[in-house]
């Protein structure tokens, strides 16, 4: 009987033991997330108020980025949602910090991984928020100066320069996060030379003469501006 | 006193001159082909009109390549005989030097302030260095209202041929007479007359490393005498000719350049201009007269052209800008035949007020906001073309006064939704 009795107690004992010695660990954790959320919490309201009085919203809207959020169904001010994304990344890494505190070598590797890869993660996040607003802001640019001239194909052409910025910052984003670079890069190319290449064989070979028309048709639109124009806007 | 802006030697020539009446500034950039007469009918005109005024003459140039700085220094008038003058009492200095700063008119006229502060000034004017039809009348106009009239701004007031000046007639005219309430035909003329007082005042508004400084000079001037309640006139000058326009000049750079200082006025003075209505005429000298005007020829169906495919292109930015209602107007429009085309003035003046209210809510850069506005514009201009075809010159210029009074009309759609967060 006692034997039996304590054939039940040690493992119990040896379970109270580690549970014991975990205990500390789980504490530190705990303590960590709580001080971190809250931290997170502060840095969040800090933002989002600097963000509002430096008139981020308004810059949003100039850029382009607030429709691109409306597309994206949310509908929260730019300045919030800049707030929301950085309290989760803290509290991510909060979480992440904390569990390092267990002590429990998988989660370590884990943790380890999380914040190797942290730095990719950032830096693809701003290549694609750069991206979006350069890429809104050049093809809007080609948009207007080719429909001043009068241009037929103005939104095509411009969103054709949209399409190819995108590939560009996509190609680059994937890039930074490291997912399968060789076959990004291959691709990439392909897409790109192909382009080019379509685009060289179109109006080198196939569209000569209907390149020769559209330049000529340009030019003397042009003379016949100049010539006929003579008004004085100022 | 501030004068960092002027060079070493050119204060050293200052402390030379001492004092003087009246300061005649001459902003420049390779204009050696017709500066050497404007500078001829600037000494002409202050040697029979203020003999007894001592008067300088500056040259602030913008680094020119062709000698323009040499054209100054040589040019004068040699014999008074055969414009019927006696030698002048009082000499004329001259001042010909490269200004500093931002390289633009903005500085050039910076440099000519700070000129007519150190020597105490009574009177000023600038006139632009490419004009040919300049006569020595044009300084006892654009002076005299300052110097024995005690009035701090003379704007100019050209006979132009009734398809010139588009930009001045369709937007700036109208809508600174709708803002400020005063009746300043050419607001953004170039040539002006201004006193010392005001001249001051301009030295001490902080604009001199803003777009003030590169363009929209001349807007900001006539606003700033406007808006800050100083005494404006316009003298009649006769005909604006000057040398052959810069054929590289892009429309909507002029576009954007005046649009844009305007909208930036409208930003920097809402209380000003928002309880403002109607308009009242200003005092007006000189004696007007009838001008032989060229003929212009313009290619409206070019011009409709482009308006009709921008109203295909740019369809979703117009409708973030003027909204749904004014947006199916403009396409209404954009399909109706060449012979029937016309741009109603309402619609016209909610289009610009449209664009002040966007500009104001910043709903995207405004580079881009007001260069969409080109080929609404020329819309509008092709219009004006082809309604004013058979029009003599009064006959179209009461057709820019209803628009003007469609302006003022339609001004509290403007100030409502200026308020609007």
């Amino acid at each position: 009987m006692t034997e039996f009795v304590e054939m039940m107690f040690v493992p119990l004992q040896e379970l109270f033991e580690q549970f014991k010695a975990f205990l500390p660990g789980l504490f530190a954790m705990l303590v960590i997330l709580v001080v971190g959320i809250l931290l997170a919490k502060l840095i969040e309201l800090i933002l989002t108020k600097s963000l509002t009085a430096m008139k981020f919203d308004g810059w949003s809207d100039r850029m382009g980025v607030t429709t691109l959020m409306r597309k994206g169904d949310m509908w929260g001010k730019p300045s919030a949602v800049v707030g929301t994304v950085v309290f989760w990344l803290l509290t991510i890494v909060t979480l992440m910090g904390g569990m390092s505190a267990l002590n429990v070598d998988a989660i370590d590797q884990l943790v380890a991984q999380f914040f190797g890869y942290l730095p990719r993660i950032l830096s693809a996040v701003i290549v694609m928020v750069i991206g979006y607003v350069l890429t809104g802001f050049v093809s809007r640019a080609v948009l207007i100066a080719t429909a001043n001239r009068g241009f037929h194909y103005a939104k095509l052409l411009a969103e054709a320069v949209r399409f190819l910025l995108a590939v560009l910052i996509f190609a680059m984003v994937m890039e930074q996060l490291q997912i399968a670079p060789s076959i990004v890069l291959a691709a990439f190319s392909i897409v790109f030379g192909g382009i080019v290449a379509a685009l060289a064989i179109a109006f080198g070979v196939g569209g000569i003469d209907a390149a020769k028309r559209v330049i000529e048709r340009e030019t003397m639109e042009k003379r016949a501006e100049e010539q006929k124009d003579e008004i004085e806007h100022l | 006193m501030d004068t960092a802006v002027l060079r070493a030697e050119v204060r050293a020539q200052l402390a030379q001159i001492g004092q003087a009446d009246i300061v005649i500034g001459i902003p420049s950039y390779n204009s050696a082909r017709t500066i050497g007469h404007v500078v001829r009918a600037v000494q002409a005109g202050l040697a029979k009109y203020f003999p007894e005024h001592k008067a300088v003459i500056v040259n602030a140039d913008g680094g020119s390549t062709d000698g323009t700085m040499d054209v100054v220094r040589q040019s004068s008038v040699e014999d008074y005989k055969p414009i019927m003058l006696r030698e002048r009492v009082e000499p004329i200095a001259k001042l010909a030097f490269p200004y500093s700063g931002i390289p633009g008119k903005g500085s050039a006229f910076r440099a000519v302030f700070e000129i007519a502060r150190t020597l105490d000034a009574k009177a000023c004017a600038v006139v632009d260095s490419d004009l040919r039809s300049i006569t020595p009348e044009w300084i006892e106009l654009l002076v005299k209202p300052v110097l024995e009239g005690g009035f701090d701004y003379v704007s100019p007031l050209y006979h132009r041929h009734k398809f010139d000046g588009t930009i001045t007639n369709s937007i700036v005219y109208p809508l600174t007479r709708a803002l400020y309430g005063k009746r300043v035909r050419q607001p953004i003329g170039g040539d002006f007359g201004f006193s010392g007082k005001l001249a001051q005042f301009y030295l001490s508004q902080d604009v001199w490393q803003s777009d003030v400084a590169r363009f929209g000079i001349d807007i900001w001037m006539t606003t700033t005498a406007l808006a800050n309640d100083f005494k404006v006139a316009q003298s009649f000058l006769g005909a604006k000719i000057h040398d052959a326009k810069d054929p590289g000049a892009d429309l909507s750079d002029m576009l954007y350049q005046v649009v844009s200082a305007t909208f930036d006025l409208m930003e920097r003075y809402p209380n000003v201009w928002m309880p403002i209505h109607g308009s009242e005429p200003v005092p007006t000298f000189g004696f007007e007269y009838t001008v032989g005007l060229e003929h212009i020829n313009v290619d409206t169906s070019r011009m409709l052209h482009v308006f009709r495919e921008a109203s295909r292109n740019l369809g979703d930015m117009w409708l973030e800008i003027l909204g749904n209602g004014d947006l199916r107007e403009v396409e209404r429009l954009a399909s109706s035949d060449d012979e029937s085309f016309r741009f109603p003035p309402g619609l016209w003046t909610r289009v610009i007020y449209d664009y002040a209210i966007a500009f104001h809510r910043q709903k995207m850069s405004a580079a881009h906001l007001i260069r969409s506005l080109v080929p609404l514009y020329i819309g509008k201009t092709a219009s004006f073309v082809i309604e004013a075809q058979d029009m003599d010159q009064a006959e179209a210029e009461a057709e820019i006064e209803k628009l003007c009074k469609e302006f003022e009309n339609e001004k509290d759609y403007l100030t409502t939704h200026w308020r609007q967060p």
